[in-house]
């Protein structure tokens, strides 16, 4: 196998945002500074933390009765990120899909369900319980582009998005399709608001992620998709090679169904090995998106990640959490951040953590804040985890010369 | 459309499963086995299924908690420690932060997440149980899978559309072979409830047997099963302190796709006509007729073993391929190649090849 072969790059991004449609837009917004949560009581009576309703009505493209509000997100941004693509290429029939999700279609789904099944179905519920399983969300995105390679959906929680992206990229090395869809979808709906909720999860005001006064995570809805291929096959199509996927890896803290481990090592070692398999030094990466969801537990743990991950460089790392712009979108974070690191990279604009005055003490880091900073990114890390334990890190790269 | 997973020199070191035959590690002795009476809730006249029975988990773990556990992550917990012991791997021995779990299922902990409609419906969405949530996520059994026995190796939950299963193998696979685990506990299961039982019966996909205790499974037509199956995948060659690795078989190769025709692209798989070559076929998804028979033949030729879909595995639908692929090594402990073939309607085909050992 050739360097080309196994060089990974994403020549295409697909994102649905509550800044709408694309990542011009989500860019945009996010230099404007823009803060997209609201009272969720707005669109869920009843539900008092805030989050971030999509501002943007659905194209109709992706409005078929028996897809879910997940399924729509993702089609919608799959369909985004091959805008400018040929879609009648071999390449492009034969590719697959890994798409995450956490709540897929139970955005679909009354609890009547649970009191009398067979009534639910027969009142109307039979075609919207068929898109509960995650799968059809992976299946939603090859039937709407039209695509016949191999489909799989992730659920790890919150780290899903990340990992689709990482599984993805293994398959491509594996050489089963000629390219990949890989990203996160999920819809905001009452269970998982009343699941967070119940946890005492939310903070009823927008997030304020690594503050030391933070209060807890938004919830909030959209969708990434990315479009992976070797650098080989993107040459041979002459396609735009957005930037290079340097490495990915994957971990589980083993610790506790929920919790973090308090110091961090489960994500510790996930960027170590990340850093590991890029080939890259822990003084080489220029900023880290961040899980950075604004709860006690998970910041802490996170910030203890950076101190072990990044211990020895010359200056503290650059980190911030973009889910204080528009929330915690679960299934679709990981893919999102992805979306949001590789514009940092090519625009070399970092965003900083919105609302973070009073940040944790954490000398290895240097927590972003106020203005947007401007540099030259060459390297960045995202990095997700969540509930079960799982972590997944992405690094990416400029594209190649 | 072709997908193609090369040069896997992955072996099947171990084997364990909560199935309608009870918990069992290692291969599964033949029997025949019969949909029983469902008596979980209450149904409109005779409903079979074939059901795990009841069995306390820490009968067969000893100092398994499980309590605060849905079925599916205690049948995980049990499924994986059975393999594992099967496999004679001392996880004492084994560094654990290179041992995967990959865990396929179609419905994940969809009793909790019923039993989290139900409180929403009694006490509103406001009222609902904490303790419930978290365990309601489709990853709740493989991380389970990774506290009790310690493995901070990656950590996935897949699900697609007809091969989740066969998905979970090739995923699995390719973490080895990249060098991301060096040991990996494969899983793939789920646990039958009512609304999942009522969605097969409103769609109509119910065999008759599932009506009438005197239609022979054998009859076809798709009967809902549940269960969770494992098994260890290591790298060819690997010992981790062993003294002697038994194989079960080696998987040699996969394709996977979601549309196109299996017939050519699975004959280029096998390079050519293999005399001892037994087709173990699966339906793939939930259908009362299903041409993976007759694809399989076409493949294999007149003289090939034709092994029809077993109805207690197919019952899982989605997560199927384990069970089969255990039921299959339980019936055919020769040697010789084995092709594991599903295809079924619209969603495409997935075929495993593997070396019996």
């Amino acid at each position: 196998m050739t360097d080309l072969q196994k060089t990974i790059v994403v020549t295409g991004v697909g994102v649905v945002s509550p800044y709408g449609i694309g990542l011009d837009c989500l860019q945009e917004g996010m230099l404007s500074g823009k803060c997209c949560l609201t009272p969720a009581k707005d669109a869920y009576p009843g539900f008092t933390g805030t989050t971030a309703p999509i501002c943007v009505p659905l194209p109709a493209e992706g409005s078929r009765s028996r897809y879910s509000r997940t399924d729509r997100l993702a089609a919608v941004a799959a369909r985004d990120a091959v805008a400018h693509f040929d879609c009648e290429s071999a390449a492009f029939r034969e590719s697959g899909v890994v798409m995450a999700s956490t709540v897929a279609g139970l955005t679909e789904i009354d609890p009547e369900i649970a009191q009398d099944p067979a009534a639910w179905y027969r009142r109307g519920g039979l075609s919207r319980a068929a898109s509960y399983p995650v799968a059809h969300v992976a299946d939603a995105v090859g039937e709407h582009l039209g695509i016949c390679g191999p489909r799989c959906a992730v659920s790890v929680a919150c780290a899903s998005g990340a990992m689709a992206i990482a599984l993805a990229a293994n398959l491509l090395l594996d050489g089963v399709a000629p390219m990949m869809f890989a990203g996160g979808s999920d819809a905001l709906c009452p269970f998982t608001l009343s699941g967070f909720s119940s946890l005492q999860a939310l903070d009823p005001s927008p997030c304020r992620p690594f503050d030391q006064n933070r209060k807890g995570l938004n919830l909030g809805e959209g969708s990434a998709v990315l479009v992976l291929e070797t650098l080989a096959g993107a040459r041979a199509r002459d396609a735009n090679v957005l930037a290079v996927l340097r490495g990915w890896a994957m971990t589980n803290d083993a610790f506790h169904p929920t919790a973090p481990q308090q110091q961090g090592s489960g994500l510790a070692e996930c960027m170590r090995r990340a850093m590991e398999i890029a080939e890259v030094g822990r003084g080489e990466i220029g900023y880290v998106n961040a899980h950075g969801t604004g709860t006690p537990l998970n910041d802490i743990a996170e910030a203890n990640a950076y101190e072990t991950a990044f211990r020895g460089r010359s200056l503290p790392i650059p980190v911030s959490s973009t889910k204080s712009y528009f929330g915690h979108c679960l299934g679709a974070a990981g893919a999102l951040e992805a979306a949001i690191t590789i514009t940092a990279i090519r625009s070399g604009a970092l965003f900083p953590t919105l609302r973070l005055t009073d940040p944790i003490e954490s000398p290895g880091v240097d927590w972003l804040r106020g203005e947007v900073r401007r540099q030259p990114l060459p390297l960045a890390m995202s990095a997700s985890a969540g509930f079960g334990g799982s972590n997944t890190v992405l690094i990416f790269g400029s594209g190649p010369a | 459309m072709t997908t193609n997973s090369p040069g896997i020199n992955i072996n099947i070191t171990g084997i364990g499963s909560v199935s309608p035959y009870g918990p069992l590690a290692g291969l599964i002795p033949p029997s025949a086995l019969e949909p029983i009476a469902i008596t979980a809730w209450p149904t409109a006249g005779l409903r079979r299924a074939f059901l795990v029975s009841p069995f306390r988990p820490a009968s067969v773990v000893p100092g398994l908690k499980t309590r605060r556990l849905d079925r599916l992550s205690a049948w995980a917990l049990v499924a994986s420690t059975l393999a594992i012991q099967d496999a004679g791997i001392d996880l004492s021995q084994v560094d654990r932060s290179r041992v995967a779990v990959v865990f396929a299922t179609c419905f994940g902990c969809v009793e909790l997440t019923e039993a989290f409609f139900q409180s929403a419906v009694a006490h509103g969405w406001s009222g609902t149980d904490p303790s419930t949530f978290p365990e309601t996520l489709a990853n709740a059994p493989a991380s389970h899978v990774a506290l009790f026995h310690d493995l901070r190796g990656p950590n996935i939950t897949v699900g697609s559309r007809g091969f989740a299963g066969e998905s979970a193998l090739l995923q699995a696979a390719s973490l080895l072979r990249h060098g991301q685990a060096e040991l990996a506990i494969v899983l793939a299961g789920d646990v039958l409830t009512r609304a999942v039982y009522e969605w097969y019966e409103t769609a109509n996909l119910l065999s008759p047997a599932c009506y009438h205790s005197e239609t022979s499974p054998e009859a076809g037509g798709f009967i809902p099963s549940e269960g969770v199956a494992a098994l260890v995948l290591e790298a060819a060659g690997r010992r981790a302190g062993r003294a002697k690795v038994r194989s079960y078989a080696q998987l040699r190769s996969g394709r996977w796709a979601s549309g196109g025709q299996p017939v050519e692209i699975v004959r280029q798989m096998l390079g050519g006509s293999d005399p001892s070559l037994t087709v173990c076929t699966t339906n793939g998804a939930p259908c009362a007729t299903s041409p993976v028979t007759a694809v399989a033949r076409e493949i294999a030729g007149d003289g090939a073993i034709i092994v029809p879909p077993q109805a207690v595995a197919a019952g899982l639908s989605d997560t199927s391929a384990l069970l089969h692929l255990i039921l299959a090594l339980s019936s055919r402990p020769n040697s010789g190649q084995m092709l594991l073939l599903g295809t079924s309607g619209d969603i495409g085909f997935a075929a495993l090849l593997l070396e019996l050992r």
